[in-house]
Formats: structure tokens, sequence, C-alpha cells
């Protein structure tokens, strides 16, 4: 008996310690898989992001040499600067005009593209045309149509007779934005509606035939089920476009440039036009900072709103 | 064993390849310079250069990088950024890289030769403080071009020669051919915005700086520069968006035959065009017109790491030294377009220009009368202050105050006002 308890026990070791390495080997296992997509972006991500930090605390000669720490000059420069606040506030009208409307529109036309009609497929191929063009090549096209010397829109209503003489449609800064607003708009509608459209092929028809039965009106049928079962997808797509929005350069430094006089510059265009024509890095550094923290915040916000919401879940 | 000997392979390899990437290859000076491309065949003619310059100097490594203007100046300020700056640089502007001690002075790498040459009001004008830090590479002059039968069917015969001048004809090719000409092309965007500031103030009586050098922005002159610029947008003889349109759209619009005056480069009017037209001095309120030259430098930064510092030197020098070979530089000028910046090759494209060929192409040759023109005209051309530390400030600073005063929200005097005290205290 003395002799078998030993036996036993190598036993029960022989047999614990080979699920154990598989469980170690599982458990690290994905890590491992990771690994390279976390060096990749740490090194994409981390490191340009501890760059523009580092610089925006540094003195940079215009000709690109650091001159080393400046404390935080270069942000009482921009802080102190009327053309960073008024960049400011059209970057925040920018982004809530562009993303607002075209979230509008977007559900107009993923609900109206969600019905049976002829042509269907053809029109659904036409919304997708903004999105599949490139925007540096969309924003040169706007460029030209509304040019009142040589544009196409001028030339189009004084044939149609509904203007007498050429318009100027970009007298004024004001107009200029609206402008790049309106093709922000144009360029963003096609996400928002296929966004749409593929929530609205996710929802249950019994849903509605349900309804139907109860005697549901359309507004009914929308505000009750359509939209609550839409809000996953618009929150998706409202959060990835306000990044986007925000982010955007090419409609902006191709129409406009930020001018005149620095009136139509968002954050992105602005901190382009200090580093590039300007050369005040560290002073583009420094806007870029600001961008990178309000998006920082934006999506902190949203993330805790869904998670939340998982809890409640 | 065969994987391991692979292994040893590829590690051996790499060994021989890194240790290849840092040597200078047999005892060789290696150069690096950067060329700004002026056209699509810039990159032809440089590698043509650095196969010639390397066949003529067996102990010197060329390497010439093309880089597009829309890029160059962040790619060289990556360049100092990481402490890998070229050795020879073609840029626009030099005074920045002068305050940081960057680069080495002109005397100690041009030859005699080489000097006596370039023309004095170019080997001038890359002067700070006494030193010139740089040679111009080439030169462009800006005139006014008039579309001749725009000006003739609104009744005006000459071109004009007075700012006075201009707003009659303006108001006549309006009153002529209404909406579908634009008397004046304008060009206030942040592009070239200070050339319009130099045609204008220049011809004015103005300009950036006074007669002993210092920055004299808010000149009466100036002021009524910036004025009279308003009042072509006022008054409507001006393109639409002269804040966001560059001088390439209305350079179109003239060889198109839409646009009937502009100030522009000599080279603007596309070869396809049919607009019969003159090129002539800028209108001047002032005894004598000024026109408006454009040079861009060759420039040599320090390079502390190279241990001998005399063998680099002699391979810059033999690199000028070739480059501005009368035949060769001449050769340059007519493929690419531009004035040349030496006496001989200016006398040799007066007399010869037919000799060299036009890039892109394989008979078209220059025209001697056409450089005769220009070339008379290049020294008496006014320049951008580029030699002075500010230069960059003052040409956003100037171009700012042109869109605000046009936008109406800041008067010409106080704009003008407010810039020289944020750039001379």
């Amino acid at each position: 008996m003395k002799e078998n308890k030993p036996r036993a026990n190598l036993n029960i070791k022989k047999k614990e310690n080979k699920p154990r390495t598989n469980l170690n080997m599982k458990k690290v296992e994905p890590y491992i898989w990771l690994l390279p997509s976390i060096l990749l972006m740490g090194v994409m991500i981390l490191v340009p992001i501890f760059s523009v930090f580092q610089t925006s605390f540094s003195e940079i000669s215009k000709s690109g040499v650091n001159k080393g720490f400046n404390g935080v000059s270069n942000y009482l420069w921009i802080f102190q600067n009327p053309t960073f606040w008024n960049t400011l506030w059209n970057t925040v009208v920018w982004t809530v005009v562009v993303v607002g409307i075209s979230t509008i529109l977007g559900i107009i036309l993923g609900l109206v593209l969600n019905e049976k009609f002829h042509g269907r497929k053809i029109v659904r191929a036409i919304v997708v045309f903004p999105w599949a063009t490139a925007l540096i090549i969309q924003s040169v096209i706007w460029k030209y149509i509304i040019n009142a010397d040589y544009g196409a829109l001028n030339a189009l209503l004084l044939k149609l007779g509904l203007i007498d003489s050429y318009v100027n449609w970009t007298a004024t800064p004001g107009q200029f934005f609206a402008w790049e607003c309106f093709v922000g708009i144009l360029v963003t509608i096609p996400f928002v509606t296929f966004c749409v459209l593929s929530g609205l092929q996710s929802i249950d028809t019994s849903l509605y035939e349900a309804a139907d039965v109860d005697g549901a009106t359309f507004w009914n049928r929308l505000f009750r089920i359509t939209l609550p079962l839409l809000m996953p997808s618009l929150t998706v797509s409202t959060v990835l476009n306000i990044i986007y929005v925000f982010n955007s350069f090419p409609i902006i430094w191709t129409i406009s440039k930020g001018d005149p006089a620095d009136q139509t510059h968002t954050l992105v265009t602005y901190l382009y036009k200090l580093s590039f024509t300007s050369q005040k890095v560290g002073e583009a550094a420094a806007v870029s900072v600001v961008g990178f923290v309000i998006l920082a915040a934006c999506a902190s916000i949203y993330m805790i709103i869904t998670l939340r919401a998982e809890k409640e879940e | 064993m065969k994987k391991r000997m692979l292994a040893l392979l590829l590690a051996l390899s790499m060994v021989f390849a890194l240790t290849a990437c840092g040597g200078g290859g047999g005892g060789k000076t290696t150069l690096n310079v950067i060329i700004s491309q002026y056209g699509n065949y810039t990159q032809e003619w440089w590698t043509q250069f650095e196969k010639d310059f390397e066949a003529a100097n067996k102990n010197v490594d060329l390497n010439i990088e093309i880089v597009s203007w829309n890029d160059i100046y962040s790619v060289v300020s990556t360049r100092i950024q990481s402490k890998q700056q070229p050795d020879i640089l073609n840029i626009s502007g030099f005074a920045d890289y002068v305050a940081d001690d960057l680069l080495m002075k002109a005397e100690d790498y041009t030859s005699a030769e080489v000097k006596a040459k370039i023309i004095p009001s170019f080997w001038e004008s890359n002067d700070i403080d006494g030193t010139v830090w740089a040679l111009p590479i080439l030169a462009s002059c800006r005139l006014l071009f008039c579309n001749m039968d725009l000006l003739n069917a609104a009744g005006i015969t000459e071109a004009p020669k007075t700012w006075d001048d201009v707003l009659t004809a303006c108001q006549a090719i309006k009153d002529t051919h209404g909406d579908s000409v634009v008397p004046w092309g304008l060009d206030i965007s942040t592009d070239e915005g200070q050339a319009a500031f130099s045609y204008y103030t220049w011809n004015m009586g103005g300009g950036f700086v006074d007669s002993s050098n210092n920055w004299a922005l808010n000149s009466d002159a100036n002021v009524k520069a910036v004025e009279y610029i308003k009042t072509l947008i006022d008054s409507g003889y001006c393109n639409s968006a002269p804040y966001t349109d560059t001088r390439y759209p209305l350079q179109d619009a003239f060889s198109a035959g839409t646009l009937a005056m502009m100030i522009g480069p000599m080279n603007m009017v596309s070869a396809d065009s049919s607009v019969n037209y003159k090129y002539t001095d800028i209108p001047t309120s002032t005894d004598k017109s000024s026109a408006m030259g454009v040079c861009d430098q060759l420039m040599v930064f320090k390079n502390d790491a190279v241990k001998d510092q005399d063998a680099r030197t002699k391979a810059i020098s033999a690199f000028f030294d070739f480059f501005y070979d009368c035949e060769r530089y001449s050769s340059y000028m007519v493929y690419e377009g531009f004035l040349p910046a030496t006496t001989d090759a200016s006398d040799n494209l007066s007399a010869n220009a037919e000799k060299y060929i036009k890039g892109g192409t394989t008979d078209v040759t220059g025209d001697s009368e056409y450089f005769e023109f220009f070339c008379g005209l290049l020294p008496n051309c006014g320049f951008y202050p580029m030699g002075k530390a500010e230069w960059m400030d003052v040409r956003n600073g100037v171009i700012e105050v042109e869109q605000q005063v046009c936008q109406g929200s800041i008067s010409a005097r106080d704009a003008l006002d407010n810039l020289q005290k944020s750039i001379a205290g």
C-alpha cells in the first residue's frame, strides 16, 4: 500500500501537467497573435502622438531646427491669436452642420431606398458615386462649378433665364464656408444612407406586420419601431462621421485654403497652413494637440455611453 | 541544415548590405543635391547632368533628387530635423537657414570664374550683412500682358501705362464685353499674394523696405497701393475670387481669351493659344516702371560629419563650375524656359538661343529675340527682400493685409500699421 501512494500521486501530477500547459498556451496564444498589431499600432500611432506632444512644447525654427523645450509658449501663442478661436468655432460649425444635416438626409434617403420601386438598384448605385469618388476630385469640380467667372452654375442659371448676369457665389467668407459645408454634406450622405440601409434590413419585418395589425400609422412605425432599432447603426455612423468630418482636410483646402483672410479654416487646414506655409511647426503641433484632445473627449463620451448601454442590457 | 545555411547566408548578405550603405564607396566624395521641379522635364535634364558630371569627375558620387515645389519646404525641414540635410539645395529663400547657421558662405566654394560671371545684382541679392550665402540658379521676369483684340474692341488702342489708364481700360472692357470677359486678373491668394503687393507698391513708389533696407510696410505709397487693389475688386474689374484664384487659372483664362489683362511671368501664355497679346511694362504712377524679378537660389549646407572637408568643398566647387559652364547653363535655361543669372549665358542666349532645345521637344528651339528682351530687363527688376530673416512673416503678413482690407474688415492704413508693428516693433 505504501508503495502505491507515490505512484498514485505521480499519476495525478502527470495528468494535471498536460492540461495546465495547454491552458497557459491558450492564454498566451491570443497575445502572440495580437503582438504584431500592437507593435504596429505602437509605432504608427503612439510614436507620432508622442512626437506631436513633444513638438508642441518645443521651439522649432523656420528651417526646422529644434531649439529645445519652450514650455507652453506655443499654446500661449495660439490662444492669444484671434484666428485660432475663429478657426475653432468654424470647426464646431463645420462638424455639427455637416454631420447633423447629412445624418438627417441620410436617414430620409435610406428610408426611401429601402422601399421597393422600379430602378431602385440604379438609384442606389448613383447614391454611392459621391462616396466612391476621391474627395479632392469632387472638391476641385465644385470649386469650378461655383466660380463666378467661368463656373458651370452661373452659365446654367443664365441659360435657364434664372439670372440676368453672373452672380458671385463666394463674395464673402460666410458664402465660401457655406459652399464648403454643402460639399461636405453631399459627400457624407452616402455613408449615412448605407449605414441606415444596413440597419433597416436587419429589422424583423414581423414587427411592422404586428404594427399594421394594431393599426399603426407611418409615423407610429417610424418613431416607435424604425428609429429605435436604427439607433445602434446611427450611433456608429455618427461617431465615425464626427471623427472623419472633424479631421477632413481636402474640401476646405481645395476650395478656399482657409481664405479669405483665414476666415474659413478648420483646425486641420489651419495647422497645415501654420506648419507648411508659415513654417510655424511648434505652433501647428499645439493646434494639433488641441484637436486631439477634443476628439479624444468625444470618443471617450461615446465609449462611456456605449459601455453603460451594454451594462444595462 | 539547409535552413541553417540559408539563414546564415541571409545574415551575411544583410551585414554586407549594411556595410555598403555606410561607406562612401572607394574614397569617393558623395554629394547629395536637391533640385526644385520647375517643369515636367526637370528630372530629364538633371539625370543627364548627373551622368556627365560623374564622367568628368570620377572622384565624386553625385546624387540628385528632384522635389516638387509643393513638397520641397517640408522635405527640407524634415531632413534638417533628422540631420540629413542635403549638401546642395535649390530653393527660394535662404535667410532662415543662415539664421540657424546651417549654410556655408558662397565665397568658400565659388570659384573666381563663376563669381565673375554672375550678374552683380543677383550676387548682391543673396547678401546678408556683407556675406553672400547663395548663388542664383535662374530667374524670371513679370510684366503686363494685354489681349489686344479685346482692348481694341473696347476702343483702347494701347496697353495701359498708368494705374488710371488701367481703370479706364477695365471700365471700357466691362462696358463692351459684359460678363464674358474679365478685364483684370488679380491673385491675392495664399500662393502668391505677395507678388501682387510687389507689382502695385513698387509701381506706386512704395515697397517692402526703404532706401536703408529697413522694413517700410506702412508707407503712404503702400497704403495707396492696397487701397487701389480694393478699388479694382469693388468696381468689379477683376476676377470674382481673387482670394483663392492663383495665377494658374488666370493664365489659362488669358490664354483662352476670356481675361483681358494680367501681370504674369514671361512664359505664361500657353503655346497653343491663339490670343493676339502684347507684353509691356507694368503700369506705374512713378517715373519708371519696375518689373518684378523672381530668382531662386542654390545654397550649400555645412556637414561637420564629413571627415575630408577639403575634398567636399572641392567637389562642390566642381559642381558649380560644371553647372555654370556657358553652354550647359544656356541649354538648361532654354530647356526650362527661364532666364540666366550669368552674363555669358545672357549674351549667348541673346544671340544663339536657337542652338538649344526646349524641354519635352525635339525640334522647338529657344528664341534669341525673346532672351534679348527679357535679359535686358533683368538688371532693373525689383526682387523680394529674401535676405532679411523676417521675410517669411512679411510675405504672409502682406497677403493677410490684402485679404483683410479687400474684405472690408479693416482699413489699409490700420492693417499695414499693425503689420509694420509686428515685424519691426
